[in-house]
This record gives C-alpha cells, sequence and structure tokens, in this order.
C-alpha cells in the first residue's frame, strides 16, 4: 500500500555510461544481455599480483587546452561519457530552459584524479618536485573533475563532490534529489567517476580481497573482488508533462552501521535501514519491489551481510542479482554506474543477471538471478551501495 | 524552511599562534574526544574534526548518537594519502591495509559513526573554494527535506608542502549543531546559502586563499558575537556564496 511520499520523485531525464561493459548505453545494454564477463588482465600500469579488472580500454578525449590543468583519466573518461548519445545536448537544452545557475552539478568519486597522481608522484621521487604542470586542487581533491565538468559545460549552479567511498554516487543522487526538492535547482547533472589506480588495486590487495579470476558475486565459491572503472551521467529535473514517459528516482535511503572502518555489519542491520529508508522516503511497501540491484561486490563478508539485510527486510524477497562480475567494481562510480544498469532494466524490460554465478551461496535465502531475464519487465527497483566507513545508500527508481 | 537555526559551534585549531589570532575563541586538539585506540594512528584531520564535533555537540546540548552529520574537507586525508602515493612508487613499498582504509575522504565520519555509535546517515564533501559554502547547502538541503537537527563539521589539515606550493596551511576544524526551522535557544539564524556579492572581509582574504576551509571564519565570528542581521560572504570571491543572517532577538 502506497503512501504519500516525504520529498518530491524526480524525472530522470538523459544518463550515459562508459565502462568496461562498453563506451555507450547501447553497448552497456548489449553486454548485460550477453553477461559474459568484461573482466581482464590491466593494461594501464604494472602490479605486483595477478587480478583481473574492468578497464575502459577504448581511446580517451583529449581535454581542450583551456581546461588542460584538470586534465587526468577520471576526467577523460568523464568528457567521454558525455559526448555519448545526446547527453551533451540534454544537458544544454536543460541550460537553455532554466539557466546555467539553475543547474546544479554533483560528484560522486572516491579517488578522482589520483591516478595522475601516482605518476606525479614518480616525478617527486627523481626529482623532489612536483612536476611543473601538476595542480593538486584541480586534478587530486575530490571535486576536480566536477569543476572541470562545470568549465566544460559552463554550468553556474551549486556543485561538489561527494565522496563517502563506495556509496559516493549514490548519495550524489540523493543530494541532486534535495536540491530539486528545496528549489535550489531546476536540474542536476549527477556524475558517479572512478579510474583505475594503484591506490586501489593494491590498497584492496592489501586487505586481501582482490580475486584473481573473474568475481562471482553471491557464489558459493566466490574469491574476491575486481576493481572496475567507470563514468555514469544522469541528468534529473522536477517531473513535468515533458519528461512523463522518463523514469523515476524516487528517493535515496542512507545509514551508517556505525560498526567497522572496512567491514560491514555482519547481520547487514545498516543496509537493511537503508534501503528501509528509501522506501518510507518514497512511500513505498517492500511488496512493491520488482528487483534488487545488490552491491554484491563478491567479498564473502559484504555479500553475506547484504543477503542479511535483504532477508531481514522482505519477507517475501523479489530476484536480485549483482552485475560486478560483469564490470568489476566500479567503487565511487558503482552506485551512478549500477543506477544505470536499473535504468535500463526499467527502461528496456529485463532482470540483470549475476555474471559469474555458478552455485548460489546456500546462505543467499533468496532468488539470485543468474542469467539475464527477458520475461519480467521490472516497475520498481532498489539499487544498492555500501562503501568504507559502514557509509550506506540504496536508490528506489520507477518506471514511467 | 525559511531559515536553519545555529545550535552550538566550536572551532578547533593546533596551532597556538594562529588560534590567538582567530576572532572568537578556538581551542586546541582535545585527545580525550578520540577513542583510545584511534588515538595513535588518527590524523590530524580526524582529530581536529573529532575535537571540534564533541565540543559542538556539548554547546548544543546534543547527543552526538542521534544526529546526522556531514563531514567537509578539501583535501580529506591527505597525509594518509600522500603517504601511500609515495610507498606506491617505489619498487618495494607497502600499502598497509589500515593507511589504505583510513585513506578515503570519508574517514572522519566514519570513525565518528563508529565512535558515537550513531546510525544516522554521514556524508564526506568537498568543494574546492567552495568547500564551507557547498557543506552549508548541503545542511540546508538536507534540514529542509527531513527537518530536525544535523551536524556539520569543516575541517583541513595541513597538506604536504609540495602538492600545492603556499596552500594548505594552517590546520583548521569548525562544527555546528544546526537545526530546521527557528529554534529558541538558537545563537543565529541562517537563510539560505545563494550567490550574491557580500565582501569577505579583506583581512581574511589571503588566508583563506591558501586554506579554503578558513572561509568560515566570518561566519563564525558573527555567529560568536551574534551580530545583528547582515550578508555573510561564505567564499573570498566575489561575486560568490553568502548567507544572510538574522531574525533572532
Amino acid at each position: 500500500m502506497s503512501i504519500s511520499p516525504l520529498i518530491s520523485p524526480v524525472a530522470v531525464t538523459a544518463y550515459q555510461c562508459v565502462s568496461a561493459g562498453g563506451d555507450d548505453l547501447e553497448a552497456l545494454y548489449a553486454s548485460l544481455i550477453a553477461n559474459r564477463t568484461r573482466l581482464k588482465p590491466l593494461t594501464l600500469f604494472d602490479i605486483p599480483f595477478d587480478t583481473l579488472v574492468g578497464e575502459v580500454t577504448s581511446p580517451l578525449p583529449e581535454i581542450r587546452s583551456s581546461l588542460k590543468a584538470y586534465d587526468c583519466r577520471n576526467a577523460r573518461l568523464t568528457l567521454k561519457a558525455l559526448a555519448q548519445g545526446n547527453f551533451r545536448a540534454d544537458v544544454e537544452r536543460a541550460i537553455a530552459s532554466y539557466g546555467a545557475a539553475r543547474v546544479g552539478l554533483i560528484l560522486g568519486t572516491s579517488t578522482s584524479g589520483i591516478y595522475d597522481s601516482e605518476n606525479a608522484y614518480t616525478h617527486l621521487l627523481q626529482n623532489g618536485v612536483m612536476p611543473g604542470d601538476f595542480y593538486f586542487t584541480k586534478v587530486q581533491t575530490a571535486q576536480a573533475t566536477a569543476e572541470f565538468l562545470r568549465l566544460e559545460l559552463g554550468l553556474k549552479g551549486p556543485c561538489y563532490a561527494i565522496s563517502t567511498a563506495c556509496s559516493s554516487s549514490a548519495k550524489a543522487l540523493a543530494a541532486a534529489q534535495r536540491l530539486l526538492a528545496t528549489d535550489c535547482c531546476d536540474a542536476v547533472l549527477v556524475a558517479g567517476v572512478d579510474s583505475l589506480c594503484r591506490l586501489t588495486l593494491r590498497g584492496f590487495n592489501s586487505l586481501q580481497l582482490t580475486s584473481s579470476e573473474a568475481c562471482r558475486p553471491m557464489d558459493a565459491q566466490r574469491q574476491g573482488i575486481n576493481i572496475g572503472e567507470g563514468a555514469a551521467l544522469l541528468l534529473l529535473e522536477m517531473p513535468s508533462e515533458e519528461n512523463a514517459g522518463r523514469p523515476r528516482l524516487l528517493a535515496v535511503g542512507e545509514s551508517s552501521d556505525a560498526h567497522h572502518m572496512s567491514a560491514p555489519h555482519p547481520d547487514g542491520v545498516g543496509a537493511a535501514t537503508a534501503m528501509a529508508q528509501a522506501l518510507r522516503l518514497a512511500g513505498r511497501d517492500v511488496s512493491e519491489v520488482d528487483y534488487i540491484n545488490l552491491h554484491a561486490t563478491a567479498s564473502s563478508l559484504n555479500d553475506l551481510s547484504e543477503a542479511r539485510a535483504v532477508v531481514s527486510l522482505f519477507p517475501n524477497p523479489p530476484p536480485c542479482s549483482g552485475v560486478k562480475g560483469l564490470l568489476g567494481h566500479t567503487l565511487g562510480a558503482a552506485g551512478a554506474v549500477e543506477t544505470i544498469v536499473s535504468l535500463l532494466a526499467l527502461e528496456r524490460g529485463f532482470l540483470p543477471g549475476t555474471c559469474g554465478l555458478q552455485q548460489p551461496d546456500p546462505e543467499c535465502l533468496f532468488p539470485v538471478v543468474a542469467a539475464p531475464n527477458l520475461e519480467i519487465s521490472p516497475r520498481l527497483i532498489l539499487s544498492n551501495a555500501f562503501g568504507f566507513g559502514g557509509n550506506n545508500a540504496s536508490v528506489l527508481l520507477e518506471a514511467a | 524552511m525559511d531559515c536553519m537555526s545555529l545550535l552550538g559551534f566550536c572551532v578547533c585549531a593546533p596551532d597556538a599562534e594562529f588560534r590567538g589570532s582567530l576572532p572568537f575563541p578556538a581551542f586546541d586538539i582535545n585527545r580525550d574526544t578520540i577513542p583510545p585506540l584511534l588515538r595513535r594512528r588518527s590524523s590530524q584531520a580526524m582529530q581536529m574534526a573529532f575535537s571540534a564535533a564533541a565540543a559542538a555537540c556539548g554547546h548544543a546540548g546534543r547527543s552526538p548518537a542521534t544526529l546526522p552529520s556531514i563531514f567537509a574537507s578539501v583535501a580529506g586525508e591527505i597525509n594518509t594519502t600522500d603517504q601511500l602515493c609515495s610507498e606506491l612508487v617505489k619498487a618495494d613499498g607497502v600499502i598497509s591495509p589500515a593507511a589504505f582504509h583510513n585513506s578515503v575522504q570519508n574517514t572522519a565520519a566514519g570513525y565518528w559513526s563508529i565512535a558515537q555509535q550513531c546510525t544516522q546517515p554521514a556524508s564526506a564533501i568537498a568543494a574546492g573554494t567552495d568547500t564551507f559554502a557547498m557543506a552549508l547547502l548541503e545542511a540546508w538541503c538536507q534540514l529542509s527535506c527531513q527537518g530536525g537537527e544535523l551536524l556539520l563539521v569543516c575541517y583541513d589539515e595541513i597538506w604536504p608542502a609540495y602538492l600545492a606550493p603556499d596552500c594548505g596551511s594552517p590546520a583548521f576544524a569548525c562544527a555546528m549543531v544546526l537545526a530546521a526551522g527557528a529554534v529558541e535557544g538558537g545563537l543565529v539564524q541562517i537563510a539560505r546559502p545563494k550567490t550574491g556579492a557580500a565582501i569577505f572581509p579583506p583581512a581574511w582574504t589571503k588566508s583563506a586563499d591558501s586554506m579554503p576551509i578558513l572561509a568560515a571564519i566570518p561566519l563564525l565570528e558573527a555567529a560568536s558575537v551574534r551580530a545583528g542581521a547582515q550578508a555573510i560572504a561564505l567564499t573570498p570571491h566575489t561575486p560568490s556564496w553568502q548567507v544572510d543572517l538574522g531574525g533572532w532577538k
């Protein structure tokens, strides 16, 4: 039974995504339907252990000369996503109708341009100084690529980054919805962007979490995670007659585990709270959810915590699946990348599969979709993103 | 929502000379606010954030366990990140798992939620020179949508000098407890952040240019003396973000 929402839904009027799943939405959709892993050995740099990654291997565009100080892999991935389909034209249409000062921008990222900083540190080690073309606050700090995108597009509204590790861009969607609900903006561009870098690959390896084979979320034989990269862009606007045919972001539920910096609460209490909060804010009931896009990193602790969260909240859990065996874990971008996976599921009518799943973990007491299901057209989807610090977000989306 | 109310605040500035130059009371790091297990390996950023946050909650008479939080910082855990980057470029570099998970921007936010057993949402934001302004805007949006009260902590530790010459000093943290609407006993009422031509105090422009989080100083000064109705600049450059203060008696 639906009750009135506590926050106004917003329309997702455009979205695009560059990832290991391909350079645009059509490629991502094809990858999701084929459900064959896109994870491969890393080519971008050398690392001292074996793993597979979700790397974007197609060429990245150059940053224009006037914005060269912002040049980094994160900015290039973002610029590439901006150029796909009609996305840039859709943002320019929003600027023309509302004015640049009424269009905001929220970036979700965990490591910003640190891949390029790592290269600069090589110069530092050899020469005692950073390279002359290294600009700390235009490359490395969390807002850097947001500032680049703002200048590239000529936006003049509020602009900031949310950096809460792997929930960053799910929380960016929450902040964007609030900017619209409070009439601070008429449109908000949300970007979820993270690049492969030594810091996260070697960091997750130091935590003994990386897998040498393609990861298998929710599988009894899971061996750990694979890191990916991506840039996901979404344009949010208040609902109107013109965008009545577009899917809706109903709410984002947020919570903290208050448990451990790098391990989730074993019973998934915080994860369940985030999902419940999304439903509460939207005035929806658990029985209405048709599909859950799981965070499902394929680390044992994360998968089991999330599995317990789902079972604790849903008396009859809907079909669930996770796409990190296909695309890798895109870290700060994951919330936005997988929101886009969920929007494709809503708009094109299918349930994504769980690439790599062979034998579901017996502790996952709910239906895990292994192969994509083209027979089911979900209308209401939860998409989960959980990060270090016990930082949880769950995004609730509805078909038009 | 017409305004948000500032219920209490506290400023932490470890450098004594700089602390003495501030136009309002400020304090050194209070190690009692850091859980004993974290004292040795927590960053200056986290120690300042905790010190200011705990005292602001005390000033406002609120329990930290129930407040959603926003942690805002230009450079986050920059010294931990710097140490990791220095190791990554060495052939035999060692990456500590604890240093890795303590390098994320939401390190202070995460440990705060754990230390206070607070399961409310915690966010970590960054906006370069607009970090303080965008932090206040995020606070405004959360209070406007959800009502209630929240904790806003803005902080930056000293950055390694070679990363951004002449920037990233002195270390500074401020924490504020904010409530939706006009609340009795509030120190000041703050309107919705907006763009405008309010002039940033020239005496602080150079400091805020080199350490952007110091853009909080004019608002904190006005709050400390419960100044009359006025527009307060939130960034050292104009035209830019500002808030109107006023409405209290």
